[in-house]
């Protein structure tokens, strides 16, 4: 163990955790109920009680390089169970969304993802970037006519990859750059913790405890060992599988497109289409499950980040989903319409991935990998 | 009186159907006294009988066998008459079965070999009534000379304020005396304090000045400033009491008893009673003895002891490493509470703004205990006072460390609210040390909730030492009482002045004086208020008690009192020296002088006494004496194998409880003991049970309350003075080649009878064991 720990408390963080939905924080008497109650919790150095102290203290060198913060699964077991209503799921998940912010940069963008005041600025980037460069480009047309509604005849391919590739670029830049200090900071706390028998981090032996958590996140294992919000494990799963689902479409639709020179719209008969319509009424479905099962939920709280998340998943099935469902009633306009507030939908969950509660798709992986690798 | 003696029998209650009702009644007949029995004594047709007896036979001693004395008793009341009441239920046949002590036929009878346990435990207990109430009389009340219902209260704050209030309402006239200029105490000094009711969550203005107002206002409230008490003479009712200036030197100054070490020559040889009266004299010089009463001297019926407290001041560089008098920012919660009062809270050093300040709980140093004389109210004083810091300044902040956070009931509300401050952390934890550290100060502290041993650092830090009781100091009271000025042995409590703090609250070891406030324990300003009020409810119980010559507690309403027979006074002091309460003052001579109502009726003195000259009217030497002598005690005359008898005696206040409560649990315990209850142990004379061994009874016990530092005795020294009597005893025994082992003394608690049977049971093997008493059928 460390030499002694000078604590600064900071009633900014304080104040940061509550704003973020851990507004109960402040209420916690560390009985330890929650380290007790909950079913994923290891059994050395448990979470949450000492993530709650720290909270209340403002520690924040203590909680956004935890790795345990990423390991709860906002089960809910804790906040239920709590004897004073302290909420500690809801904490970790404000805590999670502190260092969400915190690895990300810049971090002006990431205040502004966090913000709901500048959600109307974060919807009109797309909307500028994709009018702007299209009229440069030429690469759209806002009547593009024709027998057959295309909607890469408005917007077209070279456009959109034109602007997502770059941003994918970015995307995995910002996420490399922000991983790069969060395996450091999380290795080093949990070297002064006691939670890792590991020294260092080895890059082979990480990536194949990676490869041995796999399994535990496709089949949502953790989530499935919690007790309060078993419900949510479904519609979460849905989601999960909507987007890897979306995930492969685009990916074969992109060989498809640039290898075979084969332009959409494809037939409804080939099985990539049908994995995406599949996955995209799994999107729709999943998400309107979410939005609520919050709803319904009084005992855990919903901050504008969970909010715009779940806005934005459900945006963006829908927009999909109409976009296709317009074309095949021939409604042109209204589905070219719909194509390109499905594109803003797009660029926003993408754009904004680091910034927003979707990252956790990256650091609870990686987290997770972490744990298995340092014998957490 | 001319006792005309009735016996009355219930056959209720399974009374009759183990027992052999008809021999029973055989016991009064063989006396010529008139029995009765009932089916169901208790009933409306049952008391009509006795009413009838009393009222058409002139029956006025009466025997009743039926239950325990500890119920009905307000049925088996009758006014005029001895009562004494045989309990053949719980005490008989509810803990002996007729399963285990099986009735004996007809042929067996007598055969010398059969007995019936039972029934002669039933004859027993009823003679042993019979012959109590032929040596017992009706108490008359003892009336002091003269009566005042003034009460006295020592100690203008919030305790004293509010218990005077109290008492003026209830229509009492109230003279306060505080030794300072003015009204208000510590309360008066204070930034905020604690809420007064609900929901209690957040700090309100001090309440004094609203209190003081009130109490200047009220026309049964007399106030004295800067006196004090310079004795309390006389007795509850008519106490006389002088007072004087703080400092002032007079001669009704109270005289302290000679110290122990004086009443000794250079050889090691005590000095007689005259010369220790002389060098009593010397000793005091100046000051007149306890008897001599002020003629100036102020009547006043009871006492109110609120005299509050002080805050800690700790011994050298006892809290030197928490930094205390070492660094000047780091100070005592009082001293904090004194820069709050004055303004924003800034540092005693440079007068800089403190925005961090550190508040230390306990001693730290792997202790888990908090300083002395602390309580919940510093738990609570040390959330206010981290409150100021976040009130004076929007980015304060207030850190606690502490060992327990005490909130007792609503106070959790506060507590509750208070750590919704954004600006408090708290944490449990083992502070190492206070050091200067740069412009501020580090605190390190191990075993903390965050884990690990911290560091803080700190503007100021705030050391949560205690409230000292006024009574740890100085007696206060200054009773011109023989036992000394103030109370005895409250070193057991850390000077609290209480004599027995869960049962009897407000109660001190002097009767006629209750304590309220900080005087009796750290507490906050509304439980203050609330002590107050019971203190006063006690004095004016204390007040109406001494005027119906009625005892206050815990023998509320007892009409005897202790009855000496001078005559055979050996002036031995043994009674002025043990009684718990100081009741007696012995003269020059060493002859004791009672003060019936500073007497609590516990009958230690009657315990104590070589002589037997003390008794009451219904309880006294001769009275148990006979009771035991009553016991029939069979010898091999009688049977092959005779049973044993073995005596208890029981104190009425926990262990008579328990053994009724064994008996309504139907509890089987050993048909060879014989009990009697007894006032208090202490009240136990060794007669008694030399008296049972003579007569060839096999053993004795004694079954009271529990004695030492967590004594549970209503009487305080009763069960602690019986041990060493009977310790006493056992030498004796010795001397007489009988075992020691044949006498002994039990401790009980209310709730553990149902450890009693097997008390009992071994105790009655172990005297099996022993053998027979070699004195039987001498």
């Amino acid at each position: 163990m460390a030499d002694k720990y000078l604590v600064e408390p900071d009633v900014n963080f304080v104040k940061e955790i509550v704003r973020l939905g851990g507004g109960d924080v402040k209420k916690c008497f560390q009985c330890a109920t929650c380290s007790v109650v909950c079913p994923i919790s290891p059994d050395n150095k448990p979470f949450p009680r000492k993530e709650m102290i720290a909270a209340q203290w403002g520690l924040k060198d203590k909680l956004v390089s935890n790795l345990d913060i990423w390991l709860c699964h906002q089960c809910g077991d804790c906040s239920t169970q709590c004897p004073r209503g302290a909420n500690p799921g809801d904490v970790l998940g404000a805590v999670r969304s502190y260092a969400i912010s915190e690895y990300a940069v810049p971090k002006w963008l990431a205040k502004a993802v966090n913000d709901p005041g500048k959600l109307p600025v974060l919807l009109l980037i797309p909307v500028v970037i994709f009018v702007v460069l299209g009229y440069i480009t030429g690469l759209m047309n806002f009547s593009p006519g024709g027998e057959e509604i295309v909607h890469s005849n408005f917007f077209s391919s070279w456009l959109v990859d034109l602007i997502f590739v770059p941003l994918t670029v970015w995307v995995i830049a910002v996420f490399a750059m922000g991983l790069n200090r969060f395996i450091k900071d999380m290795h080093e706390s949990a070297v002064r913790e006691g939670k890792t028998d590991k020294s260092r981090v080895d890059l082979a032996g990480f990536l194949q405890a990676l490869v041995r958590i796999l399994p535990t996140i496709l089949k949502h294992n953790k989530f499935t060992e919690c007790g309060e919000n078993k419900d949510r494990a479904t519609a979460h799963l849905m989601v999960f599988y909507a987007f890897i689902g979306l995930f492969i479409v685009t990916n074969i639709f992109f060989v498809v497109l640039y290898v075979f020179q084969i332009h959409g719209p494809y037939s409804q008969l080939n099985p990539v289409k049908w994995l995406a319509n599949v996955s995209g009424i799994a999107l729709v479905i999943g998400s309107i499950l979410m939005i609520k099962n919050r709803l319904a939920k009084t005992t855990q709280s919903t901050s504008y980040k969970d909010w715009y998340l779940l806005g934005l998943v459900l945006g963006l099935g829908l927009t999909g989903m109409l976009t296709e469902m317009t074309r095949l009633a021939g409604a042109a306009n209204l589905s070219y319409f719909m194509y390109f507030i499905h594109l803003v939908f797009v660029f926003n969950l993408f754009a904004f991935l680091p910034f927003s509660k979707l990252a956790h798709i990256v650091y609870r992986t990686v987290a997770m990998a972490y744990a298995e690798y340092a014998n957490r | 009186m001319d006792k005309k003696y009735s016996v009355y029998i219930c056959t209720g209650c399974g009374i009759g159907d183990a027992l052999d009702i008809k021999g029973l009644c055989g016991v009064p007949e063989e006396e010529g006294v008139p029995v009765k029995t009932h089916s169901f004594l208790c009933g409306k047709e049952g008391v009509e009988v006795i009413k009838k007896d009393i009222t058409d036979e002139g029956v006025n001693t009466i025997v009743i066998g039926a239950c325990s004395r500890r119920v009905n008793y307000d049925i088996f009341k009758f006014d005029g008459c001895i009562v004494d009441r045989v309990n053949l239920r719980e005490q008989v046949v509810w803990s002996h079965p007729r399963s285990k002590y099986p009735v004996v036929t007809e042929e067996q009878k007598e055969d010398g070999i059969h007995f019936d346990s039972l029934q002669m435990l039933a004859e027993d207990y009823l003679k042993m009534g019979m012959v109590k109430v032929e040596k017992i009389d009706l108490p008359e009340p003892y009336q002091v000379e003269t009566f005042t219902r003034k009460i006295l209260v020592i100690g203008g704050g919030v305790a004293g304020i509010s218990a005077a209030l109290d008492a003026a309402k209830a229509g009492y006239e109230v003279t306060i005396v505080e030794k300072e200029a003015s009204l208000g105490g510590y309360a008066a000094k204070l930034r905020k304090q604690l809420p007064m009711a609900n929901p209690y969550d957040g700090l309100i203005s001090p309440i004094i000045e609203e209190k003081i107002k009130e109490a200047e206002a009220n026309s049964n409230i007399t106030v004295k400033t800067k006196t004090v008490v310079a004795r309390i003479a006389g007795q509850p009712g008519e106490f006389v009491v002088t007072l004087k200036k703080p400092g002032e030197k007079i001669e009704f100054d109270v005289p302290f008893p000679l110290p122990e070490e004086m009443k000794f020559d250079e050889s090691g040889k005590e000095f007689d009673v005259e010369k220790q009266f002389e060098l009593y004299q010397e000793y005091n010089k100046g000051k007149l003895d306890i008897l001599q009463l002020d003629p100036n001297g102020e009547k006043f019926g009871a006492v109110i002891l609120a005299a509050g407290w002080r805050p800690y001041t700790p011994e050298g560089d006892e809290l030197g490493y928490l930094g205390l008098g070492k660094i000047t920012d780091v100070v005592t919660n009082h001293q904090f509470e004194e820069i709050a009062a004055k303004g924003k809270i800034v540092r005693p050093s440079d007068g800089k703004e403190a925005k961090s300040v550190v508040f230390i709980q306990g001693p730290g140093k792997g202790d888990d205990s908090d300083f002395d004389f602390t309580g919940s109210v510093t738990s609570l004083v040390a959330l206010k006072q981290a409150k100021y810091v976040c009130d004076d300044y929007p980015d304060g902040m207030a850190q606690i460390i502490y060992q327990h956070m005490r909130t007792p009931g609503l106070w959790e509300n506060f507590y509750k609210s208070i750590q919704q401050e954004e600006g408090i952390f708290l944490t449990k934890g083992d502070v190492v040390s206070v050091a200067q550290s740069g412009g501020g100060i580090a605190v390190e502290a191990d075993n903390t909730l965050l884990g690990e041993k911290i560091q803080l650092n700190a503007d100021m830090v705030v050391l949560a030492t205690g409230m000292v009781p006024a009574t740890a100091d100085d007696p206060v009271v200054n009773l011109a009482y023989r036992q000394g000025p103030g109370f005895r042995e409250i070193d057991l409590f850390d000077g609290y002045c209480d004599s027995n703090f869960i049962c009897f609250p407000y109660e001190t070891q002097r009767t006629g004086i209750y304590a309220a406030g900080g005087v009796r324990r750290s507490m906050t300003i509304e439980e203050t208020v609330e002590d107050a009020a019971g203190a006063a409810l006690k004095a004016i119980q204390c007040i109406e008690s001494v005027n119906r010559g009625v005892s206050v507690h815990p023998r509320s309403g007892d009409m005897t009192f202790p009855d000496f027979f001078f005559q055979r006074c050996t002036q031995c002091k043994r009674c002025t020296e043990e009684c718990p309460f100081g009741a007696l003052d012995d003269d020059e001579k060493g002859t004791p002088k009672p003060n019936p109502t500073r007497c609590r009726r516990c009958g230690t003195c009657m315990g104590a006494c070589p002589e037997r000259i003390i008794g009451f009217a219904d309880y006294n030497v001769d009275s148990i004496g006979s009771m035991v002598k009553a016991i029939g005690v069979p010898s091999e005359d009688d049977y092959e194998e005779p049973p044993f008898r073995i005596l208890g005696l029981v104190c009425e206040n926990d262990a008579l409880p328990a053994l009724d409560i064994a008996g309504m649990n139907r509890l089987a315990y050993s048909s060879q003991v014989r009990f009697i209850p007894v006032r208090c142990l202490g009240s136990v004379n060794v007669i008694w049970i030399k008296d049972a061994l003579a007569q060839g009874m096999d053993g004795a016990f004694l079954l009271g309350c529990k004695h030492g530092d967590d004594y549970q005795c209503h009487f305080v020294k009763g069960s602690e003075l019986a041990s060493i009597r009977m310790e006493k005893i056992g030498d004796a025994l010795e001397a007489l080649a009988l075992e020691k082992e044949r006498v002994t003394q039990f401790d009980i608690a209310i709730d553990e009878y149902d450890k009693l049977p097997e008390m009992i049971d071994n105790f009655v093997k172990m005297i099996v064991e022993l053998g027979p008493n070699p004195f039987k059928g001498f």
